[in-house]
């Protein structure tokens, strides 16, 4: 749930970032990260394993500046995409406004892709929201590989609910803001 | 409180209150800091010595000790865990839930006895509920607070702000 405080004239919104192991989610925020300008963003804080694997999240507060008077303030966040960290994702999705599904659009990572889209409207529901009233935004990562399926194809298997989606290359950025942008209109226009 | 709700908006006068709560939590546990954040990380008010480094960063990971903590509680088949407690070398902190909507940390050093913060500190959590409870009851437009052409200014500070 966005925050607004009325007398520091602070809007504040949470943004995750979920999706299967290694679809792309920590690449989001590092090109989001290495692209705004100095003074929008904190630092990147990622808890991870020693071998870079998100371990609890990661974590990058962009800051939007003043807008009509409220002093605006995004805050992102990854979850760990494997099976292992359930429920640490159900901790990292705690009061969070909108989601961006992140999808690996290799042939062979559809069944993941499939799964944990599933779990994620379980949580959701969870938290006692609708899930298909929940503002969601689809990205088809990895595009540049060459066993991908086509967008048809990930289209029939994950939007059925017919949210706003992108083709995405995570590493090099196309994509990621085009992304980021329709998650906070979505955000910004359900406070 | 109805769960499809999608903002909380805490009125300047709510706020005053829940400063002058925290300001007395510091001053009589003789603590160095305090601070209110939503369950989401998001850091609602704080009290005490002023130059902390990086509250923003603290408030996501306090949040995220906390979900996970009460994630592991279920897993205990405990209820919950109210009350979190991390001893430092030269500080503590202790972190307390207000209705599973908001969290309320206490940072402190050796001259404070855990006791003693432990009892303030629930003091502090029944009137920061009260104020809660009254937040959540309001049922103020957002258009009222925000101003109507606040969506269309946003949607331009974003295509400014995002892009590559
Ligand atoms: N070829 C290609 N590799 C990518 C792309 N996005 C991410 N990767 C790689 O996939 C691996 C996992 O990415 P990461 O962002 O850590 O995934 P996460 O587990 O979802 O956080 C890394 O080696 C990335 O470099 C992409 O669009 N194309
Ligand atoms: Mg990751």
């Amino acid at each position: 749930m966005a925050l607004i405080n009325v007398a520091a004239r602070e809007i504040h919104c949470k943004i995750v970032y979920y999706g299967p192991g290694m679809c792309g989610k920590t690449s989001n925020l590092q090109y989001i990260h290495a692209q705004v300008p100095r003074d929008t963003k904190g630092d990147l804080l990622s808890i991870a394993t020693e071998t870079e694997r998100t371990l609890f999240f990661d974590f990058l507060p962009l800051d939007l500046g003043k807008v009509r008077g409220f002093q605006t303030r995004f805050h992102l966040y990854t979850v760990p995409g494997q099976v292992l960290y359930e429920r640490t994702r159900v901790a990292v999705l705690n009061g969070s406004d909108g989601v961006v599904f992140v999808a690996d659009s290799q042939r062979s990572k559809l069944e993941e892709n499939i799964k944990s889209l599933k779990e994620l409207a379980i949580n959701i529901t969870r938290q006692n929201k609708k899930f298909q009233d929940y503002p969601v935004v689809l990205q088809y990562n990895k595009r540049d590989l060459s066993e991908i399926l086509p967008v048809s194809v990930l289209d029939k298997y994950l939007n059925g609910m017919h949210w706003q989606r992108y083709e995405a290359i995570a590493t090099t950025g196309v994509g990621v803001f085009d992304t980021l942008k329709a998650i906070s209109k979505l955000v910004i226009s359900r406070l | 409180m109805d769960p499809q709700l999608t903002s909380l908006i805490v009125p300047s006068e709510e706020i005053a209150k829940i400063e002058e709560c925290l300001n007395h939590l510091v001053e009589d546990t003789g603590g160095n800091y305090t601070l209110l954040l939503d369950k989401s990380g998001q850091v609602i008010a704080s009290q005490g010595d002023g130059d902390r480094q990086d509250i923003t960063a603290l408030g996501a990971l306090i949040a995220g000790t906390f979900a996970s903590s009460r994630e592991v509680a279920k897993l205990l088949r405990e209820k919950d865990f109210r009350v979190l407690f991390q001893q430092g070398v030269r500080e503590n902190i202790f972190i307390a839930l207000i209705e599973e909507q908001w969290i309320l940390c206490i940072i402190f050093n050796k001259g404070t006895h855990i006791g003693l913060v432990k009892v303030l500190t629930k003091k502090a959590t029944d009137e920061l509920a009260g104020v809660l409870e009254r937040v959540r009851q309001q049922h103020k437009a957002r258009d009222e607070v925000l101003g109507s052409s606040f969506r269309t200014s946003m949607e331009d500070t974003i295509d400014l702000l995002f892009r590559d």
